[in-house]
Parts: structure tokens; sequence; C-alpha cells
């Protein structure tokens, strides 16, 4: 029943939300607190160049988090501070491959993912050469399974996201090789459960943080074919709350801003691969699901007054959450396709954000450059072979938090 | 309130001892939290002790938490050390307070692979950690790698006894019952953990997926466990009617346990493969190598496959009835729950799924009819030559009695009890797509909740689209 009561209550919070701002404001012109959240995000940004040992094991993420809001309201950053992020995320880069949540930890798939996001959003060549690529396709061998599936860090735990990081940053950095994602499809493809959607490992929950990982990682590797496309689409739609507005991560949990991102940005997958099966029925100018609905659960109830973004009205804002509204809302308000563009702005013009490439999430001019600069480099010869999961050594990463706000 | 460095110093250390203490004092510590407690006053210790509650005074943990995990990161540097003592009190200082921290855990790791701690004081202190913060996704983690510790300990055992055959019997039989009821232990202790874990925190995806792996890995194809575990969760998901983690639990153990009953061979003996060893609990035996029926009697009765595979079916019908049941009281008792809902299209699709691959099989047998799930009209149980209970001659070769099972909504026969069934008492009726149906028009009949009615459509238009499609 706590779910129940909690279900009512945050149906409660947001009714009030929507009737002040109906009060105050005779037609609905929601805004998106542009200054507000920039004055955040700078101050964030502030502390990443920091050189002090810090408590956070997240920094790679902070940085992504931060950077990645900035393009979308499409603030530019200060060449200095971007040069402090690439040698802040070079002493984050493990010797023997790979990224760490912090100097002089141990490499871990996702402050990976986060470091070479960020570098390609600061998109320079000092950015792009902080990445040692041949390292980086030996820390991938390092954690590749025999079955398909990757270990998050070098004797750590498998689940699906880590294959997402691992073909992210594989093909951004054109070290990608079929031999790397070998049985990998197939191990994915398993984690797509009856309800659609997919789970952490095969045989859970389907969950929205793992499904996108999972078919975003698939889309990377040229397979989503290969996924019930039907089941998930239905699985997903069915994840936009009709009350609020914004999504769920499970059936019958609360709304979260997060998944906004994580839920919504599975439509533009979707959409294209069923459009590559030859579905006709698609829409040219919409995804398949409330955009509008969306952005006004994000700009009337997930915006702290004073700068940054949350899950629901009552919570704290924070960087993960920031970001993750932010590219939820870029998704709602723009479709596209190969052939057009469409936008569905709430609010004024100034509302909107940037678009953001639906698989990798940065913007697609900084993928496009990134994949420009990389793909001019030969694929790096594999120095070692698939590492299994013969070390025992615990990795010292607390990385995982961040990717724990996935599975909340 | 401004603290020297040395003040901080003795303050943190005092306070780790304190805990050490107050565990030494008290090993029954059930539960850890903050006491809101902004100021110190009368310069006493923050740590409270009361019954088996430990609290740690909120005023205290900005100073502690950022001394403790410094310094545990400079001795992973090498740039301090610290005794094994230090060590240990430490790490548990600290993932009491944050319990994803890494580091700590793998402190801990090294730790118990040299013998310094032993595997109990881990899986204590993530219980500890887990009343405080039920989802920590290291916490979990490293308790798997625990576990794992341990499984790996004890088919080493295992598989020592196995080769040292010279030994007397006597010394065997001890060792392995000393183990399996280890084992056995640790399963409940686990059961209960992530019990506990899940009643914190609604729809706990981490307390239930460990769950779900503690079962694979201890009690691997166990229909006993299986079962025990099914009817053990149906009050507790009667009352959380709206977790969904739990009732995938439920169908993961629906699924798991229709496997295991499937997987039997026709004929009667089959001992416990060796190679199964006793890192999985045995079945519910004191011997791990004796035989025992798919729902945990012994077995040596009947004779002959088809017999097998009836009574296989029979069972099958049982447990998806069974669920249904639950399900469908659940739901009018309880309108507009998605979970619910859920669950129920979930049922149903295992059911239907199970039916069509079993529809070859079972059409062996000529008196093994099953009813294809969209037939118009399943017959009254009663009356039909053609209902579920199947063959025309019952195992004795005596005709089924016309005695109509007890069917009272929730308690139904219990599913060990096969043997009440063999006599040739009446199944009752398998799930249809014209029996879902008319539970949805029923539903929709009695209900005024919009919820309970939104649900009901969209679970009629998925049975029309997407199982209606199917045949």
């Amino acid at each position: 029943m706590k779910i129940y009561r909690l279900q009512k209550k945050v149906e409660q919070s947001i009714q009030e939300v929507m009737s002040v701002y109906k009060q105050i404001h005779s037609l609905p012109q929601p805004t998106l607190l542009r200054e507000q959240h920039y004055q955040y995000l700078k101050k964030g940004l502030r502390h990443l160049s920091d050189a002090y040992e810090c408590l956070d094991a997240s920094r790679p993420w902070l940085c992504f988090w931060i950077l990645h809001s900035l393009e979308l309201l499409q603030e530019p950053i200060p060449a200095a501070v971007a040069s402090d992020v690439c040698q802040f995320l070079a002493r984050c880069q493990s010797p023997t491959g790979g990224f760490a949540g912090g100097p002089g930890q141990h490499a871990h798939l996702a402050p990976t993912y986060a470091a070479v996001n960020a570098l390609c959003i600061i998109g320079t060549d000092e950015a792009y050469n902080v990445i040692d690529r041949e390292k980086l396709l030996d820390f991938l061998w390092s954690v590749k399974q025999p079955d398909g599936s990757f270990v998050m860090h070098v004797g750590g735990e498998v689940d699906v996201r880590s294959a997402y990081c691992a073909a992210s940053v594989a093909s951004l950095t054109n070290i990608l090789t079929p031999k790397l994602f070998e049985n990998t499809t197939n191990w994915i493809l398993s984690c797509q459960n009856w309800e659609g959607g997919l789970s952490g490992v095969p045989g859970l929950e389907a969950h929205g943080g793992y499904t996108f990982c999972g078919t975003a990682a698939l889309v990377i590797l040229g397979k989503e074919h290969m996924l019930d496309l039907k089941a998930l689409l239905r699985w997903v739609v069915s994840r936009q709350m009709r009350f609020e507005g914004g999504f769920q991560g499970r059936c019958n949990k609360l709304v979260d801003g997060c998944y906004s991102f994580w839920q919504a940005g599975l439509l533009p997958l979707l959409h294209r691969a069923l459009y590559k099966e030859g579905e006709s029925e698609l829409s040219q100018q919409r995804w398949m699901f409330e955009q509008q609905a969306l952005q006004e659960y994000i700009l009337l109830c997930c915006q702290n007054p004073t700068g940054g973004l949350l899950d629901k009205p009552g919570k704290s804002r924070d960087f993960y959450h920031t970001c993750y509204c932010l590219s939820g809302l870029s998704i709602a308000q723009h479709f596209g396709n190969m052939d057009n563009h469409y936008e569905v702005i709430l609010g004024k013009e100034e509302n909107r954000l940037a678009p953001t490439h639906p698989v990798y999430n940065i913007c697609p001019e900084k993928v496009a450059q990134a994949l420009q600069h990389f793909l001019r480099m030969p694929v790096p010869e594999v120095s070692r072979q698939p590492g299994g999961s013969g070390e025992d050594r615990p990795s010292d990463t607390a990385a995982a938090s961040s990717s724990a706000d996935l599975q909340s | 309130m401004a603290e020297s460095e040395e003040e901080v110093d003795v303050l943190v250390q005092r306070v780790v001892k304190d805990i050490a203490n107050a565990f030494k004092k008290n090993p029954s510590i059930d539960e850890i939290g903050v006491i809101l407690c902004p100021e110190a006053r009368y310069n006493r210790s923050p740590i409270v002790l009361v019954e088996n509650k430990l609290g740690v005074e909120s005023w205290c943990v900005k100073f502690l938490l950022p001394y403790v995990h410094n310094k545990l990161l400079l001795y992973r540097q090498r740039k301090h050390w610290l005794d094994r003592e230090a060590l240990v009190d430490i790490t548990c200082t600290l993932l009491l307070l944050n319990p994803d921290f890494t580091t700590a855990w793998n402190v801990r790791k090294e730790l118990l692979q040299c013998g310094v701690l032993n595997p109990e004081k881990d899986l204590y202190l993530g219980k500890l950690a887990l009343t405080k913060f039920p989802k920590s996704p290291e916490t979990w983690i490293h308790r798997r790698w625990v576990l794992q510790q341990v499984l790996n300990q004890v088919s080493t055992l295992d598989h020592n006894k196995n080769q040292q055959q010279a030994e007397a019997v006597q010394a065997d039989a001890e060792r392995n019952e000393q183990l399996s009821d280890r084992l056995a232990r640790t399963l409940r202790q686990e059961m209960k953990v992530c019990s506990d874990a899940a009643g914190r925190y609604p729809s706990n995806y981490n307390a239930w997926s460990h769950r779900i792996w503690v079962l694979q890995h201890m009690a691997r194809g166990n229909v006993k466990v299986l079962h025990d575990e099914l009817s053990s969760m149906r009050v507790w998901v009667s009352m959380h009617v709206s977790d969904h983690s739990g009732f995938h639990y439920r169908q993961f153990l629906l699924k798991e346990l229709i496997a295991e009953i499937c997987k039997r061979p026709a004929h009667t003996s089959t001992s416990c493969s060796p190679q199964r060893g006793c890192s999985t609990v045995p079945e519910g035996s004191p011997c791990p190598h004796s035989c025992s029926h798919s729902n945990g009697e012994p077995s040596g009765q009947e004779a002959g496959g088809e017999e097998d595979s009836h009574a296989d079916f029979t069972t099958v019908l049982q447990l998806f009835h069974q669920e249904m049941d639950l399900c469908s009281d659940l739901i009018q008792s309880f309108p507009g729950h998605e979970t619910l809902w859920s669950h129920r299209r979930h049922v149903f699709y295992l059911w239907d799924q199970w039916v069509r691959e079993h529809q070859h099989s079972c059409s062996r047998g000529s008196d093994c009819k099953l009813i294809h799930l969209t037939d118009p009209d399943p017959g009254v149980p009663e009356i039909s030559s053609q209902s579920c209970a199947g063959q025309g001659h019952g195992v004795n070769g005596q005709k089924h009695a016309s005695e109509p099972m007890e069917v009272d909504g929730l308690f139904l026969p219990d599913p060990h009890n096969s043997k009440r069934l063999k006599r040739g008492v009446l199944l009752p009726c398998p799930p249809t797509l014209p029996t879902e149906l008319s539970f949805v028009s029923s539903v929709l009949g009695g209900c005024c909740n919009t919820e309970q009615r939104h649900f009901a459509l969209a679970y009629r238009k998925w049975l029309d689209t997407v199982i209606g499609l199917q045949s």
C-alpha cells in the first residue's frame, strides 16, 4: 500500500504545482529558467577543475552532466575551463586503460563512458588526445566476458549498462571490432523479457535505465532489429504517467525526471528501428509519446527556482537530474530523422534547447566531429587476450554510486 | 564551532573505537541509524546504543565521514599505515555511514581473503548497512562476492570429500549434514535480509535481484525451496500490492518451478547428480543423494512416463490456477493497482506459452487432451470429459470421481499433495482467453474505480491484440 499512497501523494503535489501555476498565469507559458540553471552549472564547473583530492569518486560523471547540460543550453564553455577539465580527466585515466572515478583509482566502465563523452563535448584536439586508444581497447578486452557480456570493472559484476558504455566509447573513438563484441548482441537480447523492456541481467525485472542502455548498445552494433521492437514499444509507452506527464522507471513506480531521458529517449531509437524495418504507419512529425506532456512535467515540476533540475517536486536538485531532465526536454522538443526536423516547443521560443543525439546523449555535431577525428586513425592492434573474470583484484571505484541512480 | 585538526583526530578515533566497542558489547545489534542532533552536548560520545539499535548523532558525521574516508584512501595509496584491527574498525564505521564506498568493501575483501575477517562478519555488516540503506548497490554486490566465497569453500570441501573415498561413511554423512545445514541457514538468512530490505523500500530492485541470485546459486533446481518461497510470498505480496518487484519474484519462482517439474525424466529414480554437489541446498532430506519426487515427496510409487507427465501437467495447472486465483482475489480486493494487472498478464502469458509448448508432448497419449486456450467453451469442470482432468482413466485405471475440488479462492489444496490428485479428484479449469475476457467483464461490471477500469480495458486490449493474434 505504501507505493499506492506515495503515488497519490506525488499526484497531489503535482496537482498543487499545476494549479498554483495556472493561478499566476492566465495562459500557461512555462519558462525554462535558463539563467538560474546556467549559474548553478557554472558553479559546479568551477569545482571540477580543482586539483585537490576529492571525496567524490564520480568526477568524470560530474564533468559529463555539467558539460552536456551547458551544451543543451547552448552556453559556451570557456577555453581555460575546457583545458582544465581535459587535464583533470587525463589524471582520471588509468595507466592500464579506461577512466576511473577519480585520480589513482581503478578503471570502471561508467566513468569511462562519462569521460569520453565529456571529452567529445569539449571537442578540441587537446580533448581527443587525452584518450589513450590502445590502452582503452586493452581495458575493454579486460572486462569482456566469454558469454558476450562485460563486467563494469575488473573483478566486478556484469550488467547491461556495461555493454552500452563499452559500445559507446569504442564506436566514438574508432576502436570497435566485431570480435570485441562477439556474443554481446545475444547477451543483450537475452535481457529483454516478456514485458518488452530489458533488465540489468537476464531474468530480472525490466527497468528504464537498463532498457535504454541495452537498446542503445544494440543500435550501435546495428542489431536493434533483433529485439521484439513492438513489445519494447508497448512497454516504454506504458511508462509515461497519465497524470504527471513524466516517465516512471518501472511499472507502478513513481515518476522521476531523469526517466525523461532514459525512457523517452527510447522512442527516437525505436522510431528509427521500426522505420528501417519498413514500418509504414510512422509519424513524420512526432515521436510515439506525449511530447507536450513531458515538457510540461519537466518545466513545471522539475525546476529548482534557484537553478538546477530534479526528480519530482520536493526533491533536491543535483547535476545528474539537471543533465537528464534537460536531455529529456530536448528529446521532447525535437523530432528528427534523415529527411526532416520538426520542433514542438512548449512555452516561449527561448525554452528551446539544442538537439541531442539519442544514442550517445551528446549533441549530434559533437558526435560527428569525434567520429570524423577518430576515423582517420587506424583501429589499434589488440595487445592482450580477453580477460574473462580472471583477476580477482577488487577495483577501487565508487563510480557505481552514480549509476546507482539508474536503479532507483 | 571550528575544530582543530588534532581535535578532530582525537574525536574520530574515539568514535571509531566506540562503535567497535558497541558491537563487542552487543553482538545482536540489528539496526543502525543517524540520530538528528545538530550539536554535541556534554562532551558525550555520539554513539548511542539502546537495546539492539545503534545510533550515531548527526553532528559528528560531518567530521567522521571525511576523516575516515581520507584515512582509508591514504592507506590505499600507501601513504599511511593502518593495522588490521584499525582497518576492520575504520571500514566498519565508514560502511555504516556510506555503504556505497567501494574502496572500504574492497579492503574488507582483502582482509577476508587473508583470513583476518570471517565472511559472517561481512554478511552481518552488510545486513546492518541495509537497515539504513536498503538499496545500496555496493552492499548487495559485496554480499554476493562474500556468498560466492562461502560457496567456493563449501564445494572445495565437497570435492575433497568425494576424492577421499577411503574415509568412513559415517564421517562423510555428518560432514555433509553440517555443510547442508550451514547452507540452508545461510539461504534462510539471505531470504530474510532481502525481505527486510524489500519492506524498507518499495519495489526494491536490488533486494529482489539479489534474492533471485541467491536462489540461482544456492538452491538451483530445488523444487522444495521454490515451492516454499512461493507459499511464503503470498502473504507478503498481498500486503504490498503495488510492489512490482515482489510480483516479478513470483513470476520467477513460477517459471523455475515449472521448468524443474517438466525437466524431470519420465522414470522415477533420479538421484541428485554428484556434480551438483553440496553447494546447493539439498532437497529437504538429510542425505543429499536421496531422490525425491517433484513436489518433495518420496518417489518410487508409479511407473510409466505418461502418468508422470500427467502428474506433471496437473501440478503445473495447479500452480497456474492458484496464481491466477491469487491475482483475481487481489485485483478485486484492491482495485486500481497496475502491478496486479501486470502480474496477471505475465502469468497468463506464461501459461499460454507453456500450453503451446506442451501441446505436442501431451497429445501423444490419447487420454490427455489439452484445451486450446482460445476454445470458445472449455466446459464446466464437473461435467465435461474434455475437461482439464484429462485422462478418462485414473492412475489405477479407475474412472474419475465426480467429486468437485474444494475451490475456495486462495485456498486450493496444497500442491505438495499430489496423491490426492492422483486419486482422481477433478482439477480446476485452466485459464483460457474466454475465461480471462469474462473476468475482465466481471471487473468492469462491478467497479467504479477509474484506474481499475482503465487497467481492465488495457488488459482486454492486450488479450485481443497480443494473445488473440497468436492463435
